[in-house]
């Protein structure tokens, strides 16, 4: 979005029509009301950005089916040059016709027609050129089909549109819908306007709308449509005195027959222009952050660089996005309904003065008069950013232009103490507060604009917080969406019926659809198209119930980037959810929730036993958790929290993540029995989004990597090497992504899987977190965990001749056979006390082979022992490595 | 296809692109219907897959193909704006008529077309009324209500004694005449004193309909100017504030109808409160609550408790013209008038205090008669149009059924909705006509009643009404029909639509959040009540309780 400049921002409010009560849609749903309809259609407004027109930043949706526009605004506009009433100079006017034609030009381009040109929708920006206000109301209802008003003012309306009359359905049975205005209508407004700025007043000024509407219609009849208008306002002779090109650019305009009318495009090139339109540059849209075009292609440096930064007092607040601007002045207070309520253009009768009298059996009410506050008035009122710059006016230029070091080095941060203190706070609040909003989203638009070269740097502020406003870019950016993904969308067949439409169809009207834009017409057309393009992109996979809900949170916040939410759902399933979508997925769903009921087990052994002993095991509910990544269970603001953090981590994140929502319904599932469990989860209770994700970190902290190791996960791909940065924590790598060696976990038989209550861990990891020196593993030694390494105790289970031959340094020796009772106690013995002892630390059970140690970790877990696990392939692994001490013969 | 907004006329075209590999002429072929929908980059995509085109001629197609639909796009627009323009030439269509449609549109729908609006009374007083609750004047005007009140109060109990005195001679009269039964009277002579005695009684209780009446028009006029001298006032700061304070009127009756309160005492007031949460991912929280209470008790003003009054009153009024009112659902038969039961007990409670913001009741009454008349002849005249238009029977049954029952009366699912300001926690009243259907244990949820229930949420909705108050079984009395069963089956019903039309209500009004009371009849058992709460958490789902404490 371009700067704010000297911009305003402005709002303008209407009501949609309301729906008639009680009619379903043919699918039997109820109808999706008028008003979110058209929010639907609003978003690809935003998009549209040109310098003649005025830039759209945000559609809000009040009560009673009141939507609320935002947009760049000047308080200028032609209606004060005519007001001046005096004519306005012939090379102004060709200045002006020339801009406003360039701005209906890209409209037309992009299949649009304004259909309210007038005066007022003129605006005028600082340096007198032209801004096109309210261009898109005949898009966004509809071609007015949502709104009870018509969309144009009656002097400015063409012929055509006037003889089509109003397009309201009487009986929509047997209505056939005719075409809507054509861009062609446009131009006669513009005649209209031009020939009101060469007399320097309005026409029709004393007509009434029938008398104008008529006048308009009889035009036809006449030769000249310039001389009668003239005649009829008594101003034949400045009409007369007018330039021939003048003149001629009014006949082309005021051209009764559409058909004969030129079109915007047309008349650009129109040699009345010939004289002014060298002066213009062609507009071009700067190349988007993913796109295959260099996007540095049009920069071009001054020869001398201190020219760039001349302007040392300049307001650094309008340097930055009218898009940012907009939604800073929201966070530093401003509430859209109060300013225009202030200003008179919002009025609203006390609800209790507006009953009806009498409803009828089926809803319709009567006796309700009609409301005068719910007439059109359109005037635009200019947002007040005295209340933001007051806010911010502490805040130092530094920080507009943060400086991007080497990745190492901390980003500098306003110096600032309040900003300091804000970090410290709570998420909720820090994204409600303007100053640290401020430099959160300079800092990510200036590193998101360097993607991928400080992509480093993206993961390391992205695990401080994501700006909300820039989230849906970062997240693209986390996911490593790199080339040409619009081109790839594009020549993506989404349009081909394909056998999965039904379902997808059956799935769009029920996914997220309390979401005002997820529940538009339009939202469901993108949801369909970014689904199919997935299954048709992905032929070994298929459409399983569920990825419409993955699919939600990429298309709500790329909203106007079908590509790039299909880009960042192609990059998430793969390393969240690799072979989820085959057709037969059961071995791959079947292997992740066996490691998951051994999480519960290593991390919550009291809660894993109870579910244990009731039968409520994590097939009956954790399916949809991770088959949709959660989407499926929290509504959008939680899924952002989470998932701002699970994309920072690896694939076996999500694990934590369930472990962490059971332990917060923790206590209910304790007291309950497996009916009470699958009712309370056939409707999951509130979860405290925030408090969930703190404790998973704090679970993947305690887990060792191998523990989530599975044999269905994605394997590495080697080519890995532009990536170092990431590695340098164990947060972010995956397991599996890390290369083989003997001394890693193998894959072992679902079945046998199953059988053990525990996870396993590698020798690699067990030499790593007891921090056994081995020089042939340089690795053990760069990966130094910033997280707390977890205390461990290695508890061997051979008999004591084997164990005194040779073990681990610092294990206790526990024989299978006699540490437990036959109650299944421990039983007495020094060891066992310092076994004890250590309890909530990890135990790592040792032995010759596996199953022994799998029955011995399930009696520690039955026992209440957190964090058991066993060591893959026994301590036969351990002794290739050489690390085994013998103990010292007693004293 | 949207519903309800017609088809759009598709014309199919061919888009024919020639192009040259090597030697080789190729032609390409594709039908294309206009207006076309989709998205060209899209089209041409799936174009290059499908057809196998070879890549160097990406661009040449892409732009042949965007110039092709541009131009027969502007083709089609041209030839139906001059077709518009032919029908008016050639007056098929009337050039008034469509000018009036334009200007009747621009005139209904536009502000700056539309008639100016002349001044409202009584919008211009709720302005008003509304600064000065939320100002500090606000104790003055509660102390005026009160004192009003207190008048009012007053002379019903002067008609209450009269009325007693009255019928205390008569019986007294009428025990002598009995006696003399058969002696020295017949029985004609007792009908005439009878008769005569009902005379005099309704010409005293006339009376004093004509003297509450006229007591509470000089009332609310002189309370509306007061208000209106006040609030002019206090916008003058120079002006010396001269409404003195206004002191409460101790009400000399105070003692003698508390004593009358304890009936209500012999049951005590049940309830039980819950926070329940809907939706399946996000959720909105309500709150809801059951009681065993009159329906009445929320529109009575406590007589005991004076502080509490005026707490209550304060509350009321402060939210009277604000955006969270409370309402209330009246179960009522298919007449509208305020002669029998509920209707006239309810009638009772709102003569006790006068209304100054809206008319009396009988008036409001009247006027929904009118609508309802109204109403019935649009509906008619609708029939009638669809009757001819349809030309088939089918109509006519329904026709015949509507003529012959009563036009003025209601039909089951069918209310009417008062407004008050008197009350001492309802602003808004909805009477919603039920029929004897209502007693049998069978009802479903397709029951007029429960869709009348559904329309009344939705009005809710729209006129922010946050708080509503329900009578749970659908019935304002006990009796012997409705058993233990009966209860609870009628209790689930109501409790599981009331939950499917507040899941509704979140899509109408984006989750504003409300309180639902569900009201028990005062006879009911506390067995039967608390059977009742127990119901309740399993239908809604009951928000989890915050733990303070830590996890371990």
């Amino acid at each position: 979005m371009p700067p704010l400049k000297d911009a305003q921002l402005g709002a303008f409010t209407f009501f949609a029509s309301a729906l008639p009560h009680d009619v379903c849609g043919s699918n039997g749903l109820p109808l999706t009301p008028n008003s979110i309809k058209i929010l639907g259609r609003f978003q690809i407004l935003k998009t549209s950005v040109h310098p003649r027109l005025c830039q759209y930043v945000d559609i809000a949706r009040g009560k009673h089916e009141r939507l609320v526009v935002v947009a760049e605004h000047y308080e200028k506009s032609v209606q004060d040059l005519l007001r001046e009433t005096k004519p306005v100079s012939s090379s102004k006017i060709l200045h002006l016709a020339y801009e406003a034609l360039q701005g209906l030009e890209y409209m037309n381009c992009h299949r649009m027609v304004h259909r309210a040109l007038a005066p007022q929708n003129i605006l005028l920006d600082g340096e007198g050129h032209v801004k096109l206000s309210k261009f898109g109301l005949y898009h966004i209802t509809d071609h007015g089909a949502d709104v009870d008003f018509p969309i144009g003012y009656p002097s400015y309306l063409a012929p055509e549109v006037i003889a089509k009359g109003i397009l309201k359905p009487t009986d929509p049975t047997q209505y056939e819908r005719p075409l809507p205005s054509g861009p062609k209508s446009d131009i006669w407004s513009l005649g209209v306007i031009l020939f009101e700025l060469c007399m320097g007043r309005k026409l029709f000024q004393r007509l009434d709308i029938s008398e104008k509407l008529k006048l308009i219609l009889t035009l036809g009849c006449v030769d000249d449509i310039v001389t009668v208008l003239a005649e009829e306002h008594g101003c034949v002779d400045v009409i007369k005195g007018l330039p021939e090109t003048t003149l001629a650019l009014l006949r082309k305009c005021l051209t009764f027959h559409p058909s004969k009318r030129p079109t915007a495009g047309d008349l650009l090139h129109d040699s009345v222009f010939s004289e002014i339109s060298s002066l213009y540059v062609p507009f071009r849209q700067p190349a988007s952050l993913f796109s295959s075009t260099l996007r540095c292609a049009d920069l071009i440096l001054p020869e001398d660089i201190s020219l760039l930064c001349n302007d040392v007092d300049s307001d650094f607040l309008e340097e930055r996005s009218i898009e940012e601007v907009y939604y800073l002045w929201c966070l530093a207070g401003g509430d859209l309904e109060k300013e225009l309520m202030s200003k008179g253009i919002i009025l609203s009768k006390p609800p209790v003065c507006t009953l009806p009298n009498f409803l009828l059996e089926d809803g319709e009410s009567f006796g309700q008069g009609r409301d005068r506050s719910f007439l059109l008035d359109d005037t635009t009122v200019t947002l007040s950013l005295c209340q933001l710059r007051n806010r911010l006016k502490d805040v130092p230029g530094e920080a507009f232009y943060p400086l991007l070091g080497e990745d190492q080095s901390s980003v500098p941060h306003s110096g600032s103490n309040s900003e300091l203190s804000t970090s410290a706070l709570p998420l909720i609040i820090r994204e409600r507060d303007t100053e640290y909003q401020l430099n959160r989203i300079v800092l990510f638009d200036r590193l998101i604009k360097a993607y991928p070269y400080k992509k480093n740097l993206i993961w390391k502020e992205a695990r401080v917080d994501i700006p909300p406003l820039l989230r849906g870019l970062t997240w693209a950016a986390l996911l490593g969406v790199e080339g040409a993904i619009q081109e790839k969308y594009d020549a993506t067949d989404k349009d081909t019926p394909i056998p999965t439409d039904r379902q997808i169809e059956v799935d769009i009207p029920r996914c997220h659809q309390y979401d005002e834009l997820l529940s538009s017409p339009e939202g469901h057309a993108k949801f369909r198209r970014v689904l199919k393009a997935w299954v048709v992109s992905h032929p070994n996979l298929v459409y399983w119930q569920g990825l419409d809900s993955l699919c939600a949170p990429f298309l709500y916040l790329n909203f106007n980037n079908e590509a790039l939410a299909y880009a960042c759902m192609s990059a998430f399933i793969p390393k969240y959810l690799y072979n989820f979508f085959l057709k037969d997925n059961s071995h791959v769903i079947q292997e992740y929730l066996t490691v998951f009921s051994q999480m519960i087990a290593f991390h919550d052994p009291e809660l894993s036993n109870h579910l244990n002993e009731i039968g409520f095991i994590p097939d009956l509910y954790a399916i949809p958790w991770f088959l949709t990544m959660f989407t499926h269970v929290f509504p959008l603001h939680k899924i952002f929290h989470l998932w701002d953090t699970l994309l920072l981590g690896n694939a076996s994140f999500p694990f934590c993540i369930g472990v962490a929502i059971l332990q917060q319904l923790r206590v209910r599932l304790l007291a309950n029995g497996f009916n009470e469990c699958i009712l309370l989860f056939s409707d999951l209770p509130e979860i405290d989004i925030e408090r969930c994700v703190r404790e998973s970190i704090n679970l993947f902290c305690w887990t060792p990597k191998s523990a989530t190791y599975r044999q269905h996960a994605q394997t590495l791909k080697q080519a890995t090497g532009g990536d170092n940065g990431r590695s340098n924590t164990t947060f972010t790598s995956d397991y599996e992504e890390l290369s083989k060696t003997d001394l890693s976990r193998e894959p072992i038989k679902l079945s046998e899987l199953k059988s053990e209550a525990s996870p396993r861990i590698s020798a690699e990891d067990l030499i790593d977190l007891c921090e056994l020196s081995m020089s042939s593993h340089p690795k053990a030694q760069s990966k130094k965990s910033k997280c707390n390494k977890p205390k461990l105790l290695v508890v061997d289970i051979r008999n004591s001749e084997d164990f005194n031959r040779g073990h681990i340094p610092g294990s206790i020796n526990l024989p299978f056979g006699s540490t437990f009772t036959t109650e299944g106690e421990l039983a007495q013995c020094p060891t066992s006390a310092m076994l004890q002892n250590f309890k909530g630390k990890v135990v790592v059970v040792v032995g010759h082979a596996a199953k022994n140690a799998a029955e011995f970790a399930a009696n520690l877990v039955k026992l209440g022992y957190p964090r058991v696990c066993i060591l893959d392939g026994g301590i036969n692994k351990m002794k290739l490595t050489g690390l085994l001490t013998v103990p010292s013969p007693q004293i | 296809m949207k519903p309800g907004k017609g088809k759009v006329r598709y014309t199919e075209r061919d888009f024919v692109y020639t192009f040259q590999a090597g030697s080789q002429s190729f032609v390409l072929t594709v039908p294309l219907q206009f207006p076309v929908q989709e998205n060209l980059d899209h089209l041409h995509g799936r174009l290059m897959l499908l057809h196998d085109l070879p890549c160097f001629i990406e661009q040449d197609l892409k732009k042949s193909l965007c110039q092709f639909v541009d131009e027969e796009t502007i083709k089609d627009f041209d030839r139906e704006a001059e077709q518009a323009l032919d029908l008016l030439k050639s007056s098929t269509i009337d050039v008034d008529h469509l000018v009036n449609a334009w200007k009747k549109s621009y005139t209904e729908t536009t502000l700056e077309h539309a008639q100016p609006e002349e001044p409202n009374r009584d919008e211009d007083f709720a302005d008003i009324y509304h600064d000065l609750i939320h100002s500090p004047a606000s104790e003055t005007l509660l102390n005026l209500e009160h004192n009003y009140f207190v008048s009012i109060s007053e002379l019903l109990g002067e008609r209450d004694v009269e009325m007693k005195k009255l019928q205390e001679r008569q019986g007294a009269e009428m025990d002598k005449v009995m006696q003399e039964l058969g002696k020295s009277l017949s029985d004609q002579d007792v009908n005439s004193v009878a008769s005569q005695h009902f005379e005099s009684q309704q010409d005293l209780e006339n009376k004093w309909i004509t003297e509450l009446k006229q007591l509470s028009t000089i009332q609310k006029q002189e309370y509306q100017e007061w208000v209106i001298k006040l609030h002019q006032d206090l916008k003058n700061p120079n002006n010396s504030f001269i409404s003195e304070e206004i002191k409460v009127q101790p009400s000399r009756h105070q003692e003698s109808v508390d004593e009358n309160r304890p009936t209500y005492e012999e049951h005590r007031q049940l309830e039980e409160s819950f926070t329940i949460h809907l939706g399946a991912q996000l959720k909105t929280m309500h709150n809801l609550r059951l009681l065993r209470a009159d329906m009445l008790d929320f529109c009575k003003h406590k007589r005991n408790h004076r502080s509490g009054v005026k707490l209550h009153r304060l509350q009321t009024a402060l939210s009277l013209y604000s955006t969270s009112l409370c309402g209330l659902v009246l179960l009522v038969d298919n007449r509208i008038n305020s002669y029998s039961g509920i209707k006239r007990d309810f009638a009772t409670v709102c003569q006790e205090c006068t209304d100054f913001h809206f008319p009396q009741l009988q008036e409001q009454l009247d006027v929904v008669q009118q609508v309802v008349l109204y109403a019935r002849a649009q509906r008619n005249h609708k029939a009638k149009h669809q009757y001819e238009s349809a030309n088939g029977n089918e109509v006519r049954g329904d026709k015949v059924k509507n003529t012959e029952r009563n036009h003025s009366n209601l039909l089951p699912g069918e209310f009417y909705v008062t407004r008050h300001s008197n009350l001492s926690e309802i602003h808004v009243v909805f009477h919603l006509c039920v029929d004897d259907n209502m007693r049998s244990g069978n009802i479903s949820a397709r029951d007029p009643a429960i869709m009348g229930l559904r329309n009344i949420l939705k009005v809710c909705c729209t006129h922010d009404i946050t708080t509503i108050n329900i009578p749970l079984l659908l019935v304002h009395e006990m009796s012997e029909e409705m058993t233990i069963p009966w209860c609870s089956k009628r209790a689930e019903l109501v409790f599981k639509c009331v939950k499917g039309f507040m899941m509704e209500m979140v899509s109408w009004d984006g989750g504003v959040s409300r309180t639902v009371q569900f009201l028990v009849p005062q006879n009911i058992s506390e067995e039967m009540f608390f059977q009742l709460s127990n119901m309740l958490p399993q239908i809604f789902r009951v928000s989890s309780t915050l733990t303070l404490t830590s996890k371990r």
